[in-house]
């Protein structure tokens, strides 16, 4: 790996955003994923690289952490934020085709649920995990899961929910999407989750972490 | 010792002769009186009939008054949406929204939905003089979130002493709210800071500790008692929490409740917990919810340890679930019933009953626990004992006690949940009720009645014994006759004797059984020739 793409992962995973932030305090003054990612760029460096190995893989690194219980959310959001600063010079090879993206996962809070920082923390991971996140936000009904699958054919689909009473509501949605778009994977998560209840409601996947719900659709993409 | 006490001494750590069981009816209360959370969080009349109706279906050692974290938020200028069956949900925060910290004030006690959950902490007080009551207040770092939004976790790097800054407000918040549940008559206050699972130790004894710890310290000298409660995945924070030098720490089945004894345990700080409050309280049985409380009992014991589920129970919970934990927690020998069930996973060991009752004799089986040890076992069995003898050998009776592992598999098989019960030929017919003496009568005689219309109109079958003499023969009758007398099967057992004999019938090696079975195939019709096919296909 190129040197500059190593600093840009490192930039990620640290959350180091530009030269202007505080943060990390060790690495204050010094530039961020947001310089770096503009002079990979500009120097020549494929963008496809700079996704696939500098922010995946500061993105892998710091959901992993994670997932070990070695950093919480706020690193993380740190580290998203940083990686968005990254994103936002990619977009446009985005757009043009020159940088493919292994596939669309669509993601909401079910139905009756306003919770969304479980699900944004996903979204945020599964984006740098080198896929395109479709975020259909909170409180959303099985209609709005469906008609996302029927946009975007083959996606994959993402569950949220904190609350005991709206994790019902996700039976529904599951046993709709197996029934009207059938081969759809749908994956599960929230905090009174377990893998009983994932198998209970016939949902594909459950993840007690982001990182694992990457796992799973990087085993699909593959 | 009346629930308070009981309450107050385990919260103490100090030993109880049972432990205190404190069911968060929270939403759930509303369910029990049937209204929706938009009315239900802001009538006083509602909170008090809610909690009531919990008193009397579960009775609780101790009850929070509310279990809503929206109260001091929606007074700061939180926006809300509101659910039936949820308590209401933060979607706007001030902080967000342009309005500076210096312009908020600390909530008064009349002000918004205080003001409802004030008054029915004092009815309650005053209705229910002998039960616990919790104060719940809304911890700061959870406070903190509703003000600001999510933009605190990445604050909490950009810019922290704006939100120690913030957190001091809450605490402030907090400490007002302890005083004002206090004066109405709450003994515990729960400081619940659910949010904080999202932050790792560091961030923990950096931010919330020093807001915190001042908030349990004033709670002691006010003269409560003090309970940290937190759900979620947080188990990298409960020293961090113990370090806030609480009273007791609550926690959800995310953390091993071992784990939190421990620690704990290490700090003289009580705990409580964990019961499963969606597998098992929402969605479980009975039978699963006690064993959930039995299993938590057990790892809690006697010191320093509340049962309690996790969090706040669903709005939906099957009120049954939560009375089967009411009755175990209340009575030693649930606890034992329960215990000896669990001794045995009767999982793929199921007896096929699908012939059992077809006996000529009416069979009674009684499941209990042990009539010797137990009384309501005992009078059940005295009731069938005395009955059965005017039936002049007709009905046999059975006590299957589960402390046997054959008794269990047969309780399984006939799908038997609670002890005592009579089983009338495989039927479930009294459930931990002793019969009258007439009604028993009347429910044997109608069984009898049945088989009587029933009553396979041509002999059953019978049973070859062969050997190679008489003696042999007789060799297996003992066992015969016990299996008959078991099942309350009669049916003619026919010796044949010599070795050509036993041959004749396949038998190489004696002495050897052989049982027919005659079936009815056809009366008062033609009989078809490819009908016979069939049943010649099936003997042949």
């Amino acid at each position: 790996m190129s040197e500059i793409l190593e600093q840009i992962a490192t930039c990620v995973e640290r959350g180091k955003i530009n030269a202007a932030s505080p943060y990390p305090p060790d690495m204050k003054g010094q530039e961020g994923a947001d310089e770096l990612t503009r002079k990979a760029i500009d120097g020549g460096t494929a963008p496809t690289d700079i996704l696939e190995k500098a922010l995946v893989v500061g993105m892998q690194k710091i959901g992993e952490k994670f997932a070990a219980n070695k950093v919480f959310v706020p690193d993380v959001l740190m580290a998203a934020k940083s990686m968005n600063a990254a994103m936002a010079h990619l977009r446009p090879f985005f757009q043009s085709g020159e940088v493919k993206r292994k596939g669309v996962f669509c993601i909401g809070t079910v139905q009756g649920d306003l919770h969304d920082i479980g699900k944004n923390l996903v979204s945020m991971i599964v984006e740098g995990g080198g896929w395109e996140v479709v975020d259909l936000g909170v409180d959303v009904s099985t209609e709005k899961f469906i008609e996302a699958v029927e946009q975007h054919p083959g996606c994959a689909v993402g569950l949220s929910a904190l609350l005991t009473t709206t994790m019902i509501n996700m039976e529904k949605t599951v046993k709709a999407l197996k029934e009207k778009t059938p081969g759809t994977k749908v994956l599960i998560g929230g905090a009174p989750l377990t893998q009983e209840f994932c198998t209970k409601i016939g949902a594909d996947c459950y993840s007690a972490d982001p990182q694992g719900a990457v796992e799973y659709l990087n085993k699909l993409a593959a | 010792m009346n629930s308070r006490e009981l309450v107050t001494r385990a919260i103490k750590g100090e030993h109880v002769d049972r432990v205190p069981w404190v069911p968060f009816t929270g939403c759930h209360a509303y369910a029990l009186i049937g209204k929706p959370a938009r009315l239900y969080c802001k009538s006083e009349e509602d909170i008090v009939a809610g909690l009531n109706e919990s008193i009397k279906r579960y009775q609780p050692d101790g009850v929070p008054v509310a279990f809503d974290l929206q109260i001091e938020a929606e007074i700061l200028g939180c926006e809300l949406v509101w659910a039936d069956e949820n308590p209401p949900a933060v979607t706007g925060h001030p902080l967000a929204n342009g309005h500076k910290l210096a312009s908020l004030q600390i909530p008064r006690p009349d002000q918004g939905r205080l003001k409802p959950v004030l008054a029915a902490a004092r009815a309650l007080r005053e209705q229910h003089p002998d039960i616990a009551l919790y104060g719940l207040v809304t911890g700061p770092f959870t406070l903190g979130l509703h003000l600001l939004g999510t933009d605190i976790f990445m604050k909490m790097f950009e810019d922290p002493g704006g939100v120690h800054e913030l957190l001091s407000f809450c605490r402030d918040v907090c400490m007002a709210v302890t005083g004002y549940y206090l004066e109405a008559g709450c003994d515990i206050i729960a400081v619940v800071d659910p949010m904080t699972s999202q932050i790792g130790p560091d961030q923990f004894a950096q931010f919330v500790t020093p807001h915190a710890a001042p908030v349990f310290e004033h709670i002691r000298k006010s003269g409560g008692l003090g309970s940290f409660f937190v759900c979620g995945h947080a188990q990298q924070n409960i020293e961090a929490m113990c370090d806030c030098r609480p009273d007791n720490v609550s926690i959800d089945e995310n953390i091993p409740l071992d784990y939190v004894r421990d620690v704990c345990r290490e700090r003289d700080i009580s705990f409580g917990g964990n019961m499963q409050l969606t597998v098992v309280l929402l969605l479980g049985s009975e039978i699963d919810a006690q064993r959930n409380a039995l299993s938590c009992l057990d790892v809690g014991g006697t010191e320093g340890y509340l049962l309690a589920p996790g969090c706040d129970l669903p709005y939906a919970t099957p009120p049954a679930n939560l009375e089967a934990v009411t009755r175990l927690v209340r009575d030693p020998y649930q606890r034992d019933v329960v215990r000896a069930m669990e001794e045995e996973d009767t999982g793929g060991t199921l007896l096929d009953m699908s012939q059992y009752g077809q006996a000529d004799k009416v069979v009674v089986d009684i499941i209990t626990l042990d009539s010797e040890s137990c009384a309501p076992c005992q009078y059940m069995v005295e009731s069938v004992r005395k009955v059965v003898p005017q039936f002049e050998g007709i009905v046999e009776w059975r006590e299957h006690k589960i402390k046997e592992r054959e008794s269990l598999t047969l309780m399984a098989s006939l799908m038997v949940k609670n002890i005592p019960t009579i089983c009338i030929d495989g039927t479930i017919t009294f459930v931990s009720r002793i019969p009258r003496k007439e009604e028993l009568i009347a429910a044997i005689q109608k069984r009898i009645y049945e088989k009587l219309r029933m009553r396979i109109r041509t002999r059953r079958g019978e049973l070859l014994v062969l050997g190679k003499t008489r003696d042999e023969c007789r060799g297996v009758r003992p066992a015969i006759d016990q299996a008959m007398s078991e099942l309350g099967i009669e049916v003619p057992v026919r010796e044949i004797v010599g070795e050509r004999e036993a041959l004749a019938y396949g038998a190489v090696q004696t002495p050897a059984i052989v049982a027919t079975a005659y079936r009815l195939k056809a009366q008062g019709e033609n009989v078809q020739v490819a009908a016979v096919k069939e049943w010649l296909k099936e003997i042949a």
